[in-house]
């Protein structure tokens, strides 16, 4: 008989794997920035479901705590990527401006 | 068994959504789906027995995450659909190593997932047997100012790394905004409405942590939001560029403090004597809730408004 | 006390950069670099006389609470980190004078230092995310700090590259908590045992480390973000930075994973090593600006690095370590000491290169040798050291490496370690033909400070002369359950 927790840890596993592969396939910045945050809550869900104990015993506060901490760090580094991503799409409104044109849309896709 | 399936069809959900952010052409419609999929998780930690995670994630994974990327997205400017559609289409084409390589990678951290065995947690037990040492009477609480506070100070100091490199970016510490310069009369008095309800929100979370769910980071959250909305509307509280600074640092400092204080008094870092431990973590979660507060906040604005001087270009090498 | 200095210390120093005027931070932080390695010194000479160090946090014992434990390999680590920190941070007093990067530049360079040592005296494997991503987002801020288009789109991938290394990690953290209910890194070594679960969390662990190591094929990311840089960054990246997760790394497999990691495992990592050597020094020959050449090398260096896996992941007979166990250690180490002080000169005296000619390409680094004396004198030192001639710690590291190859029967790295240092002789002569070459014309050199002159010069000199005192590094070292050398040692 599956529990309760063995179904949110598959759907975490699959949440981190489809993140991964946004990250790696999507060519739009703030795409791979949205994919990374996927991937971020497959591993919250996973602890969380880690720290359930079901009926036997409360939940374990130590994955949570984790979890907590996780979440901050996550959408502070979110938070500095997607500042790259408008800083570079600044420059490159200023480079067309500068040079008399009108602004293009500017590559916020990844330049390989 | 009910339960069983409600917690099937949302995981199922989570799933289906989480592939819908990714596939979806148009990217505001990815940017609401990625909304959606936070809230739901919340539900599911919820079910989890997560309750003051799930609300942190709602808060701050959904709510500040999404407003930050739709944010963004409006900033850049964006190709017409279709040609976003047909960007996708030929996305979708080719790349089926990726797809077989990640399908293997989800078999794999399928099989280990469910290769684990319940066993009782050994660190539960040791938080409940030192519970009433620690000065609250709520596990995660204790675990996060106390037990491993170590983690929740660095982790104050990844806040922090995160605006000073977006002040870096702006090449400006001060913060600015020109916004409404009068707020509609409906704005303006919801304003005065709301923000006294949201600092007392903030304030009964905060104090809430110590036996429930709820604590600093809770609050911060809601302070943050509370930030946000003033600037928006035109009130500058708090305009000077010191004060900012100040807000910013005081959670850390504060965690300084106390370990600074302890240790010259012959104690470990950021180890509390139990009858005060109490008052320790009251005022360190303030000093926290505060700076999580004024960092979100101030993280929305950077971004969002470009600073009033002329920025020069940047650095000293620049690339032929 | 002194376990938290060398953490504590340099945040100080941030904070006091970030709320101070631009000139009281600068010099502020300064200060508080000199005193972190004076901390640094300090838990050194205590760990000498006394032994491992170890610091309950919080008072509580692990695995409740987190551990601060300092052995041999941190005690090494912390000093090279000060070393090399406290040079670049007087480089960067003169590099930024006058300029609005300044105010940004010394927190977060004091924000990253600070990651690093708590990185290396952190015994708990989830604190250990949370310092990954202090260290890891501290440098992506200062490589953005470039400014340029260039250095945004590299610091913008180095981000990602590091956040998906961040998040397999905490995966593998996951992953073990749930299969052995703790977190500190002792506790789970005696608990560690063999399992699809546990081979998994380290396959993980292992791979997010490497991405952050740039080990190949996973280098990607690299020669862009540490070329784009600017100079006391790019040497704090390539110097430091990458050191840090491969420590991790040894710490993981040896201290925690003892008794599952397989040989075959040790042989893959060294065969990567192995192509990254090859494929990073083939690469930096082919480059024709000065700062992206540098930083194809590192990529080829750390490729060293790896060959202490497949040396040392040898079953022990007799719970007695291989007898060339020692070498590989000793191999490696010097190689991560020669690598951190010779890179840091090379990428500190391209800054000099740069500010004096404006230009990033080799061939406008003509008559340099006339011009820049002790810049030239310092890419010369530094290139010594990477090549590996005596008596340079390059050397030291090279020849330690060959005879634990030989020893060990595994006589197929060796090939690679020679075509290596061909490869490096390569570049390195390249580089420093063309500061030979007779210039064309009069050269327009704008005037560099003397401070960013003379740095470069004694860390490429210090490169080389650590390899004179093998000894010392080598009885550090064996201080601590890691490595143990001796015979009456033991294992774990």
């Amino acid at each position: 008989m599956i529990e309760q927790n063995q179904i949110y840890g598959i759907a975490a596993v699959l949440l981190f794997c489809v993140g991964l592969h946004g990250v790696a396939t999507r060519p739009e910045m703030v795409r791979k920035v949205i994919a990374l945050n996927i991937m971020g809550a497959g591993v919250f869900l996973f602890l969380i479901s880690v720290a359930w104990q079901g009926a036997r015993a409360p939940a374990d506060p130590v994955p949570q705590a984790m979890v907590l901490t996780g979440i901050v760090v996550a959408v502070s580094a979110s938070a500095f990527a997607l500042g790259l991503v408008r800083r570079l799409a600044g420059l490159a409104e200023e480079s067309a401006a500068e040079h008399g044109e009108s602004p293009a849309a500017p590559p916020k896709e990844d330049p390989k | 068994m009910i339960a069983l399936i409600f917690d099937g069809v949302l995981a199922v959900t989570l799933v289906a959504l989480a592939w819908r952010v990714l596939a979806a052409p148009d990217a505001f419609e990815a940017v609401v789906v990625f909304i959606t999929l936070g809230l739901l998780m919340a539900l599911a930690w919820g079910r989890l027995a997560a309750p003051d995670i799930a609300l942190a994630e709602a808060a701050v994974g959904a709510g500040l995450t999404g407003v930050l990327l739709l944010d963004t997205l409006g900033a850049l400017p964006h190709g017409s659909p279709p040609a976003q559609a047909a960007a996708h289409a030929e996305i979708r084409g080719r790349g089926w190593p990726a797809r077989v390589a990640t399908g293997l990678l989800a078999t794999t951290l399928g099989a280990a997932v469910l290769s684990l065995e319940p066993r009782p947690s050994l660190l539960a037990g040791q938080v409940s047997a030192h519970l009433g040492q620690s000065g609250v009477s709520h596990p995660v609480t204790a675990v996060l100012l106390n037990f491993r506070g170590y983690d929740t100070w660095l982790e104050l100091g990844v806040l922090l790394i995160a605006i000073i490199g977006v002040l870096a970016l702006r090449g400006s510490t001060r913060l600015s905004g020109e916004t409404l310069a009068r707020p509609p009369a409906v704005l303006a008095w919801l304003i005065r409405v709301l923000t006294p309800l949201i600092l007392m929100v903030a304030g009964y979370l905060l104090w809430l942590g110590k036996h429930a769910a709820g604590g600093a980071f809770q609050a911060g959250v809601v302070l943050g939001a509370a930030g946000v909305l003033l600037w928006l509307a035109g009130w500058h509280p708090v305009a000077r560029e010191w004060l900012w600074k100040v807000l910013w640092v005081i959670g850390f400092l504060g965690f300084i403090a106390a370990g600074l204080g302890q240790l010259l008094a012959g104690a470990n870092w950021l180890e509390y004597p139990p009858e005060t431990a109490a008052t320790f973590i009251l005022c360190l979660e303030l000093g926290a809730a505060i700076s999580i507060g004024a960092t979100l906040a101030g993280l929305f604005i950077a971004l969002h408004f470009p600073p009033r001087e002329n920025l020069s270009g940047g650095p000293n090498e620049r690339r032929p | 006390m002194s376990m938290i200095l060398p953490v504590l210390l340099p945040l100080v120093g941030a904070l006091l950069a970030f709320i101070g005027t631009r000139r009281i931070g600068a010099v502020g932080a300064m200060a508080f670099a000199v005193a972190t390695l004076g901390a640094s010194v300090l838990l050194t000479v205590e760990l000498w006389h006394g032994g491992p160090q170890l610091h309950m946090l919080g008072g509580w014992p692990a695995p409740l609470g987190i551990a601060l434990v300092a052995d041999g390999l941190s005690a090494m680590m912390l000093l090279m980190t000060a070393v090399v920190g406290v040079f670049i941070s007087g480089y960067a007093l003169a590099y930024f004078q006058g300029e609005a990067s300044q105010r940004f530049f010394w927190p977060l360079w004091m924000f990253l230092w600070s990651g690093l040592n708590a990185l290396y005296l952190s015994a708990d494997v989830f604190n250990l995310y949370v310092v990954l991503e202090i260290s890891g987002l501290a440098a992506v801020a200062l490589a953005a700090l470039g400014g340029s288009r260039p250095a945004l789109v590299a610091a913008l991938r180095y981000l990602i590259a590091a956040m998906v290394a961040a998040l397999a990690y905490l995966f593998g953290v996951a992953l073990l908590y749930a299969e052995y209910g703790v977190l500190d890194l002792e506790a789970l070594g005696a608990l560690a045992a063999p399992g699809l679960a546990t081979t998994v969390a380290i396959a993980l662990m292992m791979l997010g480390l490497a991405v952050k190591t740039a080990l190949f094929p996973l280098h990607f990311w690299l020669p862009p973000a540490h070329a784009a840089a600017p100079a006391p960054v790019s040497a704090a990246l390539s110097a430091l930075v990458i050191k840090a997760s491969f420590y991790l790394m040894l710490r993981l497999w040896f201290g925690v994973f003892d008794g599952v990691v397989t040989f075959g495992a040790g042989q893959l990592l060294g065969a990567l090593g192995a192509a990254a050597i090859l494929w990073g020094s083939f690469q930096a020959l082919r480059q024709r600006r000065l700062k992206l050449l540098i930083a194809h090398s590192t990529v080829g260096q750390i490729g060293y690095l790896f060959l202490i896996f497949p040396l040392v992941s040898v079953p022990r007979v007799d719970g007695v370590s291989a007898p060339w166990v020692v070498e590989a250690w000793a191999g490696g180490m010097f190689q991560v000491l020669s690598h951190g002080f010779a890179k840091a000169a090379l990428f500190l005296a391209a800054g000099v290169i740069l500010r004096a000619t404006a230009s990033d390409q080799l061939t406008s680094m003509r008559d340099l040798a006339g011009r820049l004396p002790a810049t030239t004198f310092a890419f010369a030192l530094a290139g010594v050291s990477l090549i590996g001639l005596p008596p340079s710690g390059g050397f030291v590291a090279k020849w330690m490496l060959l005879k634990a190859i030989f020893a060990s029967g595994q006589w197929w790295w060796a090939p690679v370690v020679v075509l290596g240092s061909l490869l490096t002789a390569g570049y390195v002569f390249m580089l420093l033909r063309f500061a030979f070459k007779p210039a064309n014309g009069p050269l327009d050199l704008k005037p560099v400070s003397k401070v960013m002159q003379v740095i470069p010069l004694l860390l490429a000199l210090i490169a080389v002369l650590i390899g004179l005192n093998v000894e010392g590094p080598l009885r550090l070292l064996e201080i601590g359950p890691l490595t143990p050398f001796l015979p009456q040692g033991g294992g774990r």
